[in-house]
């Protein structure tokens, strides 16, 4: 089955190609059958890198056709019938149009499709644009820093701008993505600036604890976080499987007692090091499953949340996905064999070791919002005193990847390249 | 004092429990190794548990260990947290069960038997805890079998016995499906729902959705065609786990059918009889994407993984499968390509050889895991006199089981509680009938 639109189209010199005709600005375009199964597009412009060709499998090209029966332009998806797709189908007939710069192919299954040579560069299977578009448009290839080089990497932003203009919007995401980390700052003193801030990029990830959380000092509450003791470096809630991504922490009132200090370290760094430096203990806190947890209640409801995986977490590539690390909220429960206990300790203590000593400590002001990702990023505070005259406010929220990222590729789509 | 470094230290005690019996246990330390073996003579075959020493004293209960309030370890012992802690000499108190720990670096440590036994390295045990505290161990289903594992509760036991609502998220975990009958034909009974578990999860479309045939309507799901098997978002990496649809009105007509299979079923399959196609799809990454808009927000959502995902054990993690939200953007070296497709259209032949179909009424709720399951729906005509509306939320996994181990652990003291009742009236008639006898 095929639309009128293409029959229309099909003249009768199916196999020929059609070179450029109506005017010189016009390129020609060739593309041809190989081996049966695969098109190979040849856009013939003067000598440029524009001229490569260009290598399609034709099942690809089948599953996806852009014409109404097969794909659905306004919810932009494939509406193919899938149940009954043939997966050795083949292309039968090319047919390229140099003044619409298309192609078009008549299949084994008797259907017409049409592509145009701007789709198809943009789904090229070329080893450099695919890397180009999964390490700039998919996710942005991150960089690792040392805690030395903190005041390099941690770029600020104004917070007028992230909320008004795109671009900063567009800045601000994008350091976050590569860095990790990135400081905001000029935010009123308002408990409201934590979810004005989440709701310009999407929406605040809920938790347990609810969606934005007060950090102060309250003896006897019920969350470690909330002493005014010192915080030891972690992730926060990593007994999740869907670990939230992105903290947003709104400093309003800070102490002035020498303490309160913030601690960073990209445990991404870390876990480099450890790979190069110490490759058995990267091998255990990869390999080695541990039981986070946290039992307690909020609002009156009891929670028991537990979730095992390694200290550093990797993809099927190598790439880390995710460092898991909290003493406190570490399962005395821990589900390994005997004899991997203690090794696993030995290396973990090198990682808590080497994490503190490359911490970077700052500061923040009020009116300063640090946004960091907690997916990769260790945390911590130093103590300090709390009196009713020098207490520190922070308030805070989390973001996830998944929506942040999705709010900055409508935004590079949107705006020119920075 | 255990002076003897290489001769085993043991210690023996021994208590009257009841009368009708004496518990004795026994703790040894291995002192290369640092393992500290535990074991409660009952009989003298009786298991021993294991502790590896540095564990022991991770996990010390003091106060200067550890935040009773919190239920968790005060961090700052691991600044300078030393791997060559040794255990100096261990002893047990018999009265309070308890085992008593001197460590090299002079601190103190205690620990409950009970404690000890919850938490025992044997293989056995560990297997315990993770199928039952941390996550029950899912079983899968043929088409065939779905009546014989099909759940059925009622709205209103759900929403007011918690021995329902664990039940509930029990067979979920463990099937991946569950119906719920006869909820009122209300729009908020999916939130009251969610909230029974925990909360509802949010995605790029809200929180709650309505299904509902809508003409020109952004989403393919609003169509009265029929909807193909498919998972829920893929293109997130952090999935909506659970869906949970409400049906308010049904379709009249012959269509409306819901289609369900269980894809880890379909995987086993792969698995067993196409092991180079399960290859593939366990290890070719897909692009999966959404772009469009919502309450005038644009999103562009996109997650690269397998159809079929396993964790590092081998286990099923999550399945991806939506032919409307596979990317046309496919980000594999070409050749990969053909393979990738031959073993996919073999996946959703078996898919559909497995799936089953029913029709669900106003009133049921259909739930099933999102990560696990392919849903779909046959084509319906859809006139004003003929609708069709469901209305449909997701709740996160993350919150399900914490529910379910807290509702389970309730359970648990409940039951010993009515076990001692049960036994101290016991123990009141024997009593009783003793000095009946007595009197006699
Ligand atoms: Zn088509
Ligand atoms: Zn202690």
């Amino acid at each position: 089955m095929w639309t009128p639109r293409f029959c229309l189209k099909w003249g009768p010199q199916l196999k020929q190609l059609r070179a450029a005709v109506a005017s010189t600005q016009l390129r020609a375009i060739s593309a041809r059958i190989v081996n049966d199964s695969f098109i190979v597009v040849q856009p013939e412009s003067e000598g440029s890198a524009g001229s490569e060709s260009l290598t399609y499998p034709g099942v690809w090209l089948r599953d996806n056709c852009s014409c109404s029966e097969c794909f659905h332009a306004s919810s932009q998806s494939r509406r193919l019938d899938w149940d009954n797709f043939d997966a050795s189908v083949r292309p039968q007939h090319l047919h390229t149009d140099a003044d619409t710069q298309e192609i078009h192919v008549r299949w084994s299954d008797s259907h017409v499709s049409s592509y145009s040579l701007q789709w198809l560069r943009e789904r090229s299977f070329k080893d450099q644009r695919q890397r180009n578009y999964l390490d700039d448009f998919y996710r942005p290839r991150t960089h690792h820093w040392r805690g030395a080089d903190f005041e390099h990497v941690a770029q600020r932003f104004d917070y007028g701008d992230v909320m008004h203009d795109d671009r900063a919007l567009r800045d601000w995401l994008q350091a976050l993505a590569v860095y990790g980390v990135a400081l905001i700052g000029g935010a009123p003193i308002d408990k409201g600036v934590v979810r004005q801030l989440a709701e310009r990029v999407g929406f605040i990830r809920r938790t347990t604890y609810g969606e934005e959380f007060i950090v102060q000092a309250k003896p006897g509450a019920k969350n470690f976080a909330y002493l005014s003791d010192p915080l030891p470096l972690h992730t926060d809630l990593p007994y999740y499987e869907y670990k939230p991504s992105v903290n947003i922490l709104h400093c309003m009132v800070q102490t002035e007692s020498r303490g309160g200090s913030n601690l960073l370290v990209d445990a991404f760094h870390i876990a480099d090091r450890l790979r190069a430096e110490h490759p058995e203990d990267f091998e255990r806190l990869k390999e080695t499953p541990v039981d986070w947890n946290d039992i307690g209640s909020e609002d009156g409801r009891e929670f028991h949340n537990i979730w095992r995986s390694p200290v550093i977490c990797l993809d099927g590539d190598g790439r880390y996905t995710r460092i898991n690390h909290s003493v406190p909220q570490r399962d005395s429960h821990f589900n390994v064999p005997l004899d991997q206990v203690l090794p696993w300790y030995e290396s973990y203590a090198r990682f808590v070791r080497m994490a503190r000593a490359d911490a970077h400590s700052f500061k923040t002001q009020p009116g300063d919002v640090l946004t960091f990702n907690n997916i990769r990023l260790l945390h911590g505070r130093t103590g300090y005193d709390d009196t009713e005259e020098n207490s520190r406010y922070i308030v805070g929220a989390y973001l996830d990847w998944d929506i942040i990222y999705s709010r900055l590729r409508v935004l590079k789509k949107k705006l020119p390249p920075a | 004092m255990f002076q003897s470094l290489c001769r085993k230290t043991q210690v023996l005690c021994t208590r009257r429990v009841r009368e009708q019996w004496v518990r004795s246990f026994m703790v040894e330390l291995q002192p290369v190794e640092q393992i500290v073996l535990v074991r409660e003579k009952q009989d003298h075959n009786g298991p021993t548990m294991q502790f590896p020493g540095i564990w022991l004293r991770d996990n010390c209960l003091c106060d200067a260990c550890f935040h009773r309030n919190s239920l968790s370890r005060l961090p700052h012992g691991w600044n300078n947290f030393d791997t060559k802690v040794k255990v100096q000499d261990l002893s047990v108190n018999v009265e309070q069960e308890t085992l008593h720990i001197n460590w090299s670096d002079a601190h103190r440590s205690e620990y409950p038997l009970e404690w000890l036994r919850e938490r025992d390295f044997s293989s056995a045990n560990r297997q315990r805890y993770l199928s039952h505290s941390y996550r029950p161990e899912s079983q899968h289903w043929s088409g065939d079998q779905f009546q014989n594992i099909l759940q059925k509760f009622e709205y209103r036991d759900l929403v007011s016995r918690d021995d329902t609502l664990a039940e509930w998220l029990r067979t979920l975990a463990i099937y991946g499906v569950a119906l719920i009958k006869n909820s009122p034909l209300d729009i908020g009974v999916v939130k009251t729902l969610c909230n029974r578990v925990g909360f509802i999860r949010r995605t790029t479309y809200g929180e709650e959705f309505s299904v509902k045939s809508q003409p020109g309507a952004k989403n393919y799901s609003y169509l009265a065609e029929p909807l193909p098997l498919h998972t829920d978002m893929p293109y997130f990496e952090y999935k909506p786990s659970l869906t949970i649809l409400h049906t308010l009105e049904q379709s009249v007509s012959q269509g409306g059918w819901n289609l369900l299979a269980d894809a880890f079923y379909v995987a086993d399959l792969l698995r067993e009889k196409h092991p180079e196609e399960f290859e593939v799809l366990s290890r070719t990454r897909v692009d999966w994407a959404d772009i469009g808009m919502d309450n005038g927000v644009s999103f562009h959502n996109i997650w690269r993984a397998p159809v079929i995902n396993l964790d590092a054990d081998g286990n099923y993690a999550r399945i991806n499968h939506s032919v409307p939200q596979r990317d046309s953007h496919f980000s594999i070296p070409v050749q990969r390509v053909q393979p990738w497709y031959e073993a996919n259209a073999l996946f959703v032949r078996l898919a559909q050889e497995q799936a089953v179909s029913f029709k669900t009424t106003p009133g049921d709720v259909l739930t099933f895991n999102n990560l696990r399951m392919v849903h779909g729906r046959t084509g319906y005509d859809d006139t004003e006199l003929n609708v069709r509306h469901i209305v449909g939320g997701f709740v996160d996994w993350d919150i399900a089981y914490s529910r379910l181990r807290v509702l389970q652990k309730q359970q648990q003291q409940q039951q010993q509680q009515r076990l001692r009742q049960q036994q101290q009236l016991q123990g009141q008639k024997q009593v009783e009938s003793k000095l009946l006898s007595q009197v006699q």
